[in-house]
């Protein structure tokens, strides 16, 4: 007989690391948001007190989030990469990922490890190879042009120079989200897959329902948790990333909400602002966090129902 | 990350100015500063009428040098280097060649370390943290009267920096820091224009009514254009683009007028920003860059894919009184457990030998020394003819160079927030 505390306790390191590595660093940038600056060297000073908390950096930085100025041109820009890398990803990923679980027997070992095999190269390095990839010469600019790719994005107009993907283009940031963040999105949507029970769409086409309705009706409502979390799980960190852009283009134009914040907090007198540009991202992203909890809560009532 | 990479301090003027309130934006944003706490009472007008910056401390310029008081006694002349351990210099990452580094630690028996940082507004902000206790740091002159009247550098004691006489006369008593009380000049450089001599066809030195006007007509050199990405060089350059030469201006007007100018170039050229003109350009990947001085040596220098590119490559010097110079120093962190280690370290880097060892082996940016002309790099074939517009000389730094010093801090923010608006790309 096991003592009733012990598995209670098991979860005191997550608790510790969430404590140490989360909540305190989160409220560190709260107390900066809210704090003043250092009138010397410029730095940040964090309230610790929320009684002695000073709400102007926070009303600053709200100004500048309405509609029609700079931030929220920012945040709009960065809202539509993330959404249009999002859509991109389920569109690529969720075949590769449904391929995996479903149908890859014997070869699924192989591929599996072929999808981790991007996690052993870091995330800049795999951005960097983009660079000579799309150089003048580059094999990737090459191919994209001898395929005719680069002539029909450029009719449609979602590039504005088929022979220079590197002026800073949105449609090379948005690639390069796609393809830096897939991993993360195929791998959870992956191992939600493979937990369908077989027999579920066995019964589906057995009571006369197509491929595709099965499809329709019973994997993809089952796989909705996977789906949702993979979308948190490359969604939450896009919202943040500020190198993509900045390596892959370099133009203020395709500036995503994580350059202004890094901006900020390089240096200069209002790391402030940096601060509280954090903090409402934050809160931002919760809205979406709070809606896949709730999700995943009904998927799991339902199940056990 | 480059070397010379460097972020200064804005404000978010152009955003409230973009809200609707042009006339309110500095004075709610200065407002702001002073309710945070972020405004020193001295700002703007303690100094005798002479605006001040960090600590009361006037902001110095070529026309109004500036005396650091000593916060504390220098070391006492005569005494021993400290040996043994290890002797850590806080620096930008790959600013300073390890041989000269590894025959220093051997001199004095110390292992030498770098510690980088990424720019030095955020190496500041990590002395000031106490999260790196280094002996000596790389300083800049506009960061100078902070980190002095934080406490963060100690005053010298030149006893100890003979070679200090080697520098250029103006740098042994700098405007900055009248009789080199905290610290000792590293590198000069200043700002100019980058080109592909087979890219470029316009004359850059020779276009009127002025050179940096290429910028705003470079619709041929479309997302192969690049700024650098600084606060105070982007902004200096579309003032100077106006033909304003006070590139240290706190006039809202000007600056704001000058974000404009700059935010013009997303359709002109798909401006971008970025730190790597030393290698875009020699590679080809970019045409036409902002640049500085030592961009184009370092690139000559090591990032050629070919030898006849070398030929291709120039650098646009404004000239005396047209163009931002500036320079780098090196300062004893109070940190230091090896103050007269610090000191020696400092006039070591001062020799002749090793100073011209770490230009033209490794850094690229040139030390104030009176040995090295442009005329003896060019006939010893260090460098090309065509690239000596690159190497300066003491003319360069006379009285109405143009110089990026410090501002008030609602000065900062008013560069920072104009920088951001560029930034933003809206």
């Amino acid at each position: 007989m096991y003592p009733r505390w012990l598995w209670p306790l098991s979860a005191l390191p997550g608790v510790v690391w969430l404590l140490i590595l989360f909540l305190l660093p989160l409220y560190a940038v709260l107390a900066l948001a809210f704090g003043t600056v250092d009138p010397i060297l410029l730095s940040g000073v964090p309230a610790w007190n929320p009684l002695d908390w000073n709400p102007g950096w926070m009303s600053h930085v709200l100004d500048l989030l309405v509609p029609g100025n700079i931030l929220w041109d920012v945040f709009l820009r960065t809202c539509r990469y993330v959404v249009i890398s999002l859509v991109g990803c389920i569109l690529i990923g969720y075949p590769v990922a449904y391929y995996v679980a479903r149908h890859a027997s014997r070869t699924k070992s192989l591929l599996l490890i072929l999808l981790v095999l991007p996690f052993w190269i870091s995330y800049l390095m795999r951005m960097l190879a983009w660079i000579n990839l799309l150089s003048p010469g580059g094999y990737g600019l090459r191919f994209l042009s001898d395929t005719g790719i680069s002539s029909v994005l450029h009719h449609l107009g979602i590039i504005s120079d088929p022979s220079n993907y590197l002026s800073g283009q949105s449609f090379t940031v948005i690639l390069a989200l796609i393809y830096g963040y897939i991993p993360f999105f195929i791998l959870p949507l992956y191992a939600s897959l493979d937990r369908i029970d077989q027999s579920h769409l066995e019964a589906a086409r057995d009571l006369g329902a197509s491929p595709f309705r099965a499809f329709l009706h019973v994997t993809l409502p089952l796989s909705k948790t996977g789906l949702l979390g993979g979308a948190v799980l490359i969604t939450l960190p896009m919202f943040g990333d500020y190198y993509t852009p900045n390596i892959v283009s370099g133009a203020p134009s395709t500036t995503m909400i994580g350059n202004q914040i890094d901006l900020y907090f390089h240096g200069g007198p209002q790391p402030t602002i940096g601060a509280a540009i954090t903090v409402l991202l934050a809160g931002f992203l919760m809205i979406l966090m709070l809606y896949y909890m709730r999700t995943v809560h009904r998927a799991s009532r339902e199940l056990a129902a | 990350m480059h070397p010379k990479e460097r972020r200064l301090a804005t404000t978010r003027r152009d955003f409230l100015l973009r809200s609707g309130g042009a006339a309110v934006s500095l004075s709610s944003i200065s407002g702001l500063l002073a309710a945070c706490g972020s405004t020193t009472p001295a700002d703007n007008g303690a100094g005798g009428g002479w605006p001040t910056g960090a600590g009361g401390i006037p902001l110095a310029r070529p026309s109004h040098p500036v005396t650091l008081e000593r916060w504390e006694a220098p070391i006492a002349s005569g005494m021993k280097p400290e040996t043994g351990g290890t002797f850590t210099i806080f620096n930008y990452p790959e600013y300073i060649d390890t041989a000269v580094l590894k025959a220093f630690g051997k001199k004095y028996g110390v292992t030498v370390k770098v510690t980088p940082f990424d720019d030095i507004t955020t190496g500041v902000t990590k002395l000031a943290s106490g999260t790196v206790s280094p002996d000596v740091t790389e300083m800049t002159p506009d960061l100078l009267p902070r980190v002095v009247a934080g406490k963060l550098v100690k005053p010298l004691n030149l006893d100890y920096i003979p070679n200090l006489k080697n520098v250029w006369s103006g740098f042994r008593s700098p405007y900055y820091d009248v009789g080199s009380r905290y610290g000792v000049p590293y590198t000069v450089y200043s700002t100019g224009i980058a080109y592909r001599t087979d890219r470029v066809k316009e004359d850059i030195p020779n276009l009127k009514p002025n050179p940096w006007d290429i910028f705003w007509h470079a619709q041929a050199y479309k997302g192969k254009t690049a700024l650098l990405s600084e606060v105070r060089e982007t902004i200096a350059m579309a003032l100077l683009h106006r033909g304003i030469k006070d590139i240290n201006t706190e006039d809202p007007k000007r600056v704001n007028q000058a974000v404009k100018d700059l935010q013009e170039l997303y359709k002109v050229c798909s401006i971008k920003v970025g730190d790597l003109q030393y290698q875009t350009v020699p590679e080809d990947k970019a045409w036409l860059n902002q640049a500085w001085s030592g961009d184009m040596l370092a690139g000559y220098l090591y990032y050629l894919p070919n030898k006849e590119t070398g030929k291709l490559l120039r650098f646009w010097n404004p000239g005396y009184g047209n163009g931002p110079i500036g320079s780098d120093l090196w300062s004893i962190c109070s940190t230091t457990k090896k103050p007269v280690l610090a000191h020696l370290f400092l006039n070591y880097m001062l020799d002749n030998g090793v100073a011209y060892k770490n230009f033209v082996d490794f850094n690229g940016y040139q030390p104030p020394l009176d040995e090295i002309q442009p005329e003896t790099l060019i006939s010893k074939g260090v460098i090309p003819e065509s690239l000596a517009d690159s190497v300066l000389t003491e003319r360069d730094f006379g009285g109405k160079a143009l110089v990026e010093g410090p501002l008030t801090t609602a000065g900062q923010s008013l560069w920072q927030d104009g920088y951001a608006t560029f930034q933003s790309g809206a």
